[in-house]
């Protein structure tokens, strides 16, 4: 009787694979179609630093203290202050450049801010054919925060 | 028009609705069988070429017929190259018999169909072994070695087991089968559900798919009886291939599903709806059970299917007397 027994088990062990593939047929794919579809970045996933603009005055936070660019383990961040044809230093930035080239995202520039004027972006689609071009100026570093949506989920919370 | 030409132009008709059928079985299949797979691994499969991929195929030979067409410097060049014509054109001959309708047939209703079955879809393993010899490789000569051991031992169960259909019909003709179904309003996988899962495993084995394809088990044996074939070459192959696997569906729906027998839709496509299920049911079984060990195909043949496929054979002999 153990061959009727083994045949038993083989057909039970059978009819359940079956049933386990049988279901997944009706689940929905686990791909996500990259280009097409984007995927669902989670909260506080690293992207790149990006200027934050006050929503009242419509101007940089930024008060170009320059704490991010010693913060700044690789040395990405080049801040220039503006100042008036004095010589008095205005406290906002003339240039602000970021080399995403050199960036390691590490957060630390943003855990130095105190202006709350860096913020994480979650935008990873950084992709340039020449390396000049991942050096971002800050109007663009603003432009990114303010469009992109991925900014929203990514940024608020100092993580 | 004399009649002889009528004949012939007739027989011109048929044979091109044939090629043209299993070509266009060739694209549904693979496309089916790639998304299935996808399906069953969480995946969407083919998704470019076509809506929902489905001229995905067309791309693929298009690639194919732009290989170079490499030949082993020490094969024997003419079997060889006839391997792969010799594979496809069993796979043709089954479209001989098959009824697709009341009164129609594609070729001729041989009153010995089903021994004219039995012996044309076996004939595939000549070409396995034209392809296992002629390509002088180790790997093409023991994946053909393998074949011809799963043919010989799978062989007999699946001819006993199609003996029962025929002892509850009465009859060897295909369309007879076919015919003594609808007239006796039942279907003979009631009777034979033992028989027709003996067929069904032994035609899986036969065809070297699911969990019995280590004819061509790539971690054993490259490609088997096709590591020397490339291009359009291979190309006929799987052809061949998956017309024997819906040929073999299709025999498995007239001998136990009843074939073109249906409602409200024509016979022909009743046909190929069951034949489609079975493909399906095949394809199924293969992405779901892994490989089994040559032994244990060897095993599961001579010592399970052949003991119960004669005890199934007695069993039923003795309640038709």
């Amino acid at each position: 009787m153990g061959v009727l027994n083994d045949v038993a088990r083989a057909a039970k062990s059978i009819v359940k694979g079956h049933m386990v593939t049988l279901r997944e047929i009706f689940k929905p794919p686990m791909t996500i179609r990259y280009p097409d579809e984007k995927p669902e970045q989670p909260k506080g996933s690293r992207g790149m630093p990006v200027l934050k603009v006050n929503a009242e005055t419509g101007e940089l936070n930024c008060t170009a203290c320059g704490l991010c660019a010693r913060s700044c383990p690789p040395g990405c961040i080049e801040v220039i202050e503006e100042t008036d044809a004095n010589g008095k230093r205005m406290r906002r930035p003339l240039a602000y450049n970021l080399d995403m080239g050199k960036c390691m995202v590490c957060n630390l520039c943003i855990e130095a801010c105190p202006f709350d004027a860096l913020e994480m972006a979650a935008n990873f689609e950084i992709s340039v054919y020449d390396p000049d071009n991942l050096v971002f100026n800050k109007d663009q570093l603003a432009t990114i925060w303010k469009n992109y949506d991925a900014v929203r989920i990514a940024g608020g919370e100092k993580l | 028009m004399p009649g002889w030409l009528i004949d012939f132009l007739w027989v011109v008709v048929k044979v091109t609705l044939v090629i043209a059928f299993v070509g266009v079985n060739f694209i549904f299949m693979v496309w089916l069988e790639r998304k299935l797979s996808a399906k069953m691994q969480a995946r969407i499969g083919p998704n470019r070429v076509g809506p929902h991929g489905s001229l995905q195929l067309i791309a693929d030979a298009l690639k194919l017929f732009s290989k170079e067409d490499i030949k082993p410097a020490m094969a024997d060049p003419k079997v060889w190259a006839l391997a792969p014509v010799v594979m496809f054109a069993p796979a043709l001959l089954v479209f001989y018999v098959l009824p697709v309708g009341p009164n129609a047939v594609i070729g001729t209703d041989l009153n010995v169909g089903l021994l004219y079955l039995a012996a044309v879809s076996s004939f595939t393993l000549v070409g396995i072994f034209m392809a296992g010899w002629g390509s002088n490789s180790k790997y093409s000569l023991l994946g053909a070695m393998r074949a011809g051991a799963a043919l010989m031992a799978y062989e007999i169960p699946l001819v006993l087991s199609i003996l029962t259909v025929a002892m509850l019909a009465g009859t060897l003709s295909v369309q007879g089968i076919v015919q003594a179904q609808v007239d006796r309003g039942y279907y003979f996988v009631f009777p034979g559900i033992v028989a027709f899962i003996i067929y069904f495993i032994c035609v899986m084995a036969e065809l070297g798919r699911g969990p019995f394809d280590l004819v061509e088990a790539e971690h054993e044996l490259v490609m088997g009886y096709q590591t020397e074939y490339s291009g359009m070459r291979w190309g006929i192959m799987l052809m061949a291939e998956y017309t024997n696997q819906f040929t073999a569906a299709a025999i498995a729906a007239m001998l136990f599903l009843g074939g073109w027998d249906g409602p409200f839709l024509p016979g022909w496509l009743w046909l190929v709806i069951k034949a489609y299920a079975l493909v399906m049911v095949m394809m199924w079984v293969r992405w779901t059970l892994p490989r089994v060990r040559i032994d244990q195909l060897l095993d599961l043949s001579w010592k399970f299917l052949l003991p119960v496929s004669l005890l199934n054979l007695v069993v039923v002999a003795i309640f038709l007397v």
